[in-house]
Order: structure tokens, then sequence, then C-alpha cells
């Protein structure tokens, strides 16, 4: 009989693990399907549209040179993060961290203060550097708020290359920075990919720091998710929902690839050459 | 030609104190010490990872502490070879030569020295995760001494491999020192290699360097207890010194001819040491009666531990064994030279 009590427990906690998987599961699956059964069939006629036309390339174009600023900047700094040992590390991180923490829309305001009210901000545009509602702006808050996953990325993988292979290499005549290029960025290439995959989705999905710092203009500011937000405000729905099933395919794809990048480790990959 | 000066270094849990050491040109030079011992942190100093705390790096007439690594001109080998994953046999060995820009004949020819020379002729297309230990070895090691550099330093170079293959390449090490002459210091925790390899070896005990020598000579004549241990000395007796004799257990008298007074502790290799059935009258000047407590068949050899107040153990051959019909329990004499008490 007791045995059959403990049976019946084993079974009743795995139903609600099963049951729970498969809520969510289905929850998402079907969130998700509204949009692409809603959007799907007019998805070719909206693209062929001037709008949605515009909104991918400015979506695009944003999010790869954000992307490239943010390898630019996360390749040393996560380096740096995960090789060298100073004072105030740990405040150091805390800060790179912050903009993970907050709200993108308040990040868009801190921006847009320091873009458009100081000195600095006004020194820059008198140079011809105007962030404040223009493409630039919309560049520069997908860099600010997704730079800090591409370091948190890249830092894991350069932590699980082992530093020695740096110093043999050193051994060997590298100075540091050729031992990084010849031995650690190739160790951390799959980090890397799996970076700025992570990093470009998320930049072509910005939407608050970008409406805040850059505006929400037809023709001018308007990347897909503004996009998506202006028509679905004005009731066009047809052409709000393409925004959103672009977006959604882009995604998925990305977390696939993502995904691939991570769970490969780089010496079985290398195995089958 | 490498001098470590008064090096003092601490990193975590590891300390070095005060190593100063002396290696020469061509030499092969071993440094024994237990696991944990701060051996590879000496290496890395020696390579430029750390600086050390307190003391000098020289090399040769030059003093070499603030230099960095790539200016230092030396080969190191890991224990697990840190071979790059990245890269074939080829471009693993060849990757020193290119970095160094050398010229590319004279590179050419250097690579295709050191590849005949450790036999790998067959693997420069395969990567490192495909590689059994050995031929990881031999790739490390390869990538290492092309760049002929000016000393080569083993992080415990045999101890990843099977005992097999261990031998094997011990001897491969050997055959490649004869040949390149390259000055090596290798570390190592295991006292078989400092005996079949290094012409001279430093003992390392809680990062500090204890005894120096030839490894015949360190075997013998072990200056302290711990040395004694680990170069695997066996009838390590504690007792009291009173000039040329030590009493040890329950008023027996060993004579020797180093002269100690106060506590001591002496040893007596097994091998020195004869078992016979009667007294002996010889020149050998300690006989103690006991009774054979054990005994263990070592192939060739048997290792026979005597109970006669104090412990013995003693190495006799099989035909000695069987000569005497020697049994555990029978009554047996143990005689040993005064020459072969070594006191610590």
């Amino acid at each position: 009989m007791k045995k059959s009590g403990v049976w019946g427990q084993n079974i009743f906690f795995t139903s609600i693990v099963a049951v729970s998987i498969a809520f969510l599961v289905g929850f998402i699956a079907l969130t998700i399907s509204m949009i692409l059964i809603r959007g799907g069939p007019n998805l070719l006629s909206s693209i062929g549209t001037r709008e949605i036309q515009f909104a991918i390339r400015l979506s695009f174009m944003t999010s790869i040179i954000s992307t490239l600023l943010c390898i630019l900047v996360a390749v040393p700094v996560a380096y740096g993060m995960s090789r060298f040992k100073f004072c105030g590390k740990r405040f150091v991180k805390t800060i790179l961290d912050i903009p993970i923490a907050l709200p993108p829309v308040v990040s868009g305001v801190a921006l847009l203060l320091l873009f458009g009210t100081t000195a600095f901000g006004h020194a820059l545009a008198a140079r011809g550097l105007e962030f404040v509602f223009t493409t630039q702006g919309i560049i520069l808050a997908q860099f600010f708020v997704n730079v800090p996953y591409m370091i948190k990325v890249l830092q894991s993988t350069i932590e699980n290359v082992d530093p020695r292979m740096e110093f043999v290499a050193r051994t060997l005549g590298c100075n540091r920075m050729q031992s990084f290029f010849k031995i650690t960025l190739p160790l951390a290439r799959n980090g890397l990919m799996a970076g700025i995959v992570i990093t470009w989705a998320r930049a072509l999905g910005e939407f608050g720091a970008a409406l805040m710092f850059a505006g929400a203009t037809r023709f001018k500011t308007e990347t897909l998710p503004v996009s998506l937000f202006l028509n679905m405000s004005v009731g066009d729905l047809k052409l709000g929902l393409a925004a959103a099933t672009i977006l959604i395919i882009i995604s998925v794809t990305s977390l696939f690839v993502f995904e691939l990048m991570g769970g490969h480790q780089f010496e079985i990959s290398r195995q089958g050459n | 030609m490498l001098k470590l000066k008064h090096l003092h270094k601490k990193l975590g849990d590891f300390e070095l104190k005060d190593i100063t050491l002396d290696i020469n040109e061509d030499e092969y030079f071993i440094i024994l010490g237990p696991t944990g011992t701060g051996k590879t942190v000496l290496l890395e100093l020696i390579a430029g990872m750390y600086h050390p705390d307190k003391g000098e790096v020289w090399f040769k007439d030059s003093k070499i502490n603030q230099l960095y690594p790539e200016q230092r001109n030396i080969g190191f080998v890991y224990q697990d070879y840190a071979l790059f994953p990245h890269l074939s046999v080829k471009e693993n060995i060849l990757f020193g030569l290119k970095i160094r820009k050398m010229d590319e004949t004279e590179g050419r020819k250097r690579f295709q020295e050191i590849v005949s020379l450790l036999n790998i002729e067959n693997l420069l297309e395969r990567f490192p995760s495909t590689l059994s230990g050995g031929e990881k070895q031999r790739t490390a090691l390869a990538r290492a001494l092309v760049t002929s550099p000016r000393i080569l330093l083993l992080d415990e170079p045999l101890s990843a491999l099977d005992p097999r293959t261990k031998i094997v390449f011990q001897e491969e090490l050997r055959r490649i020192h004869d040949k390149l002459k390259t000055t090596t210091l290798h570390i190592t925790h295991d006292f078989s290699e400092a005996m079949a390899l290094g012409s001279r070896v430093g003992v390392m005990h809680n990062g500090e360097i204890v005894q120096v020598g030839e490894p015949v000579e360190v075997f013998r004549h072990p200056n302290s207890f711990f040395v004694a241990e680990f170069v695997g000395a066996e009838n390590i007796i504690k007792g009291r010194a009173d000039g040329r004799v030590i009493k040890v257990g329950d008023g027996i008298q060993i004579k020797t001819i180093y002269e100690k007074e106060g506590t001591a502790t002496l040893t007596i290799r097994p091998e020195d040491i004869i078992i016979s059935r009667k007294h002996l009258q010889s020149s050998a000047q300690n006989s103690i009666p006991g009774k054979i407590v054990n005994m263990i068949n070592q192939g060739p050899l048997f290792r026979i531990t005597v109970d006669s107040g104090i412990i013995l153990t003693a190495l006799v051959t099989i035909q000695s064994v069987e000569e005497m019909g020697l049994k555990r329990g029978e009554k047996v004499w143990t005689t040993f030279k005064s020459a072969a008490v070594h006191v610590l």
C-alpha cells in the first residue's frame, strides 16, 4: 500500500511538470502563431509597400552598424574584464551591467538628456554629429542597450579559453596582441558569433530606447518595431502585422542560430575537418 | 647559464621561498618535489608569466626579470601540453617560426629536422583533439624545440602518459637532449625520472629547494628526513647519536662513519643489508639478530622485513632465499656496514 502511495506521489509530481511544460509551450506557440496566421497572408503584399521596405532597410542598416560598433568595443572590454586584474573591477562590472537592468525607455531618456540638453551634446551636434531624433540616434540607442549582452557572451567565452594557451604563444614569440588575435579570438570564435547573432537580433527589435531618443517619425526613424507601433496605433493592422511577422521570423531564426553556436564546442566542430 | 637568485613568489596557496639555483649550459636539470609544492609556478616565473615578488632571474650575464615572455626565448611544455586546438600539428609546430618571421629555407630545414627527430611526420595534418597522449607530447616538444630555445622547461612531461609510453618517452627525452643539447629544466614528482634523466636534481619541499646534487648522490645521501622519504629511502629510523654510535629501539647500538650528537635519523638502503642464518664476522660492523616478519616476492628479488627490535627491510635475491630456505617467522641476522648507515 505504502509503495503505491509513493508511486502515486511520483506520478502526481511528474504530471505537474509535464502539464506545466505543455501549457507554456502551447501558450507561447499559440500567441506567436496568432501573428503568423493573421500577418502571414498579407506579408508579401505588405513587403511591397514603400513604408515596410523603408522600415526593413532602416532596421537592417542601423542594427548592422550598431552590432559592428558593439563588436569593436565589446571585444577589448570583454578581454580586459576576463584577463586583467585591477582595483575597482567589481565596480566597473556593475556599471557595465547597468543598461541590462534599466528599462530601455529609461536608457532612451538618459541618452536624450545627455545629447539633447548638455553642452557636450550641443558641441557634437555643432560638429555634425546629431543624434537626437536621427538615424544615428537609433544606432546609438541600440548600441547602448545591447553592448552589455555582447560583453557578457564574449567574456564568458574568453574566460573558457585557457590563459596558458596565450602564455605558450608568448613563449613562442607572440606579443600580447598577437597572442590574442592568433589564439584567444579564434578559440572564442563560437562565442563571438553567438554574441553577434544575439546582439543583432536584439538591435533589430530595439524599441524603447530608440523611441525616446530618436523618435517615431514615419519614413525617418521608422524601424520595423516603430513601424509596428505606428501602424497599430492608427489601426492599420495589415502593415503592423507584416512588420511583426518579419520580426518574429528574424528572432526565431537568430535564436536557432544562437543555440547552434552556443551548443557546439569548438574542438568537436573542428574534428570533422 | 640560468641563475635564479633568492626568488620569492606568493601566488594563492603556493609560495616559493628563497629559490637559488644555478643551471649549467647543456645540463638536464630535474626539479623533484611532491604535487602542490609550487614547481609549475617556478617554471612560469622563469618563463615570464609572473614577476617574482623578490629575487632575480639571470640568463648568462643578463638579468631578465623585466623581459616579456616573448623576449626570453624559452621553450615551455605544459603537463597537459596546451596545444592550440584550432591549429593542425603542422601549424602548431610552425607557429613560433612564423611569429619570429624566420627565413623560409632555414625555417623549413629546422622544421624537417625537428619533425624527423620526434618522428611525427605522419601526424602533421591532424588536429590535437585526435592525438594520443604520447603524440600530443611529441607535438608540444616539437613546437617548443623548433624555435631553438635557450632553455627548455618541461612541466611534468611524463606524468600524463601510461607506464609503457612513459618509459619509451623517457628514452626519447634523453635521446633528444643528447642530440640537441638544449639546456633543460624538467620538473617531476617521480624520483625514477630524476635517476633516468637528470644530470643533477634539486629537491623541492614547501616552496624551497632543500637539496641539490647528482641523483645518485641525493639518493645515497639524502640530507633530510623529507628527502629520504621522498626519494624512496626505506629503513628510516630515529634515535640518539653519540659520536659514531646511534642508539635506537631498545638498547640497540648502530655504528656509522658519520659523527653526530643528540637526536638523529638514520637510513639504510635495503640493498645494503645482508641477511644470513649465522652471525657474520666481516668488515661489516653492524650485525643484529631478528625474526623475519614479512617476505614479498618482487620478481628476481625478495623484500624481506626483519624485526630486530627495530624494523629493517632488506632486498635478497630469490637464489639466496632458496639456498638459505628463508621463511616467515625464522631467526636471521641482519648485517650492514657502518658506511651504509646514513645519518640525517
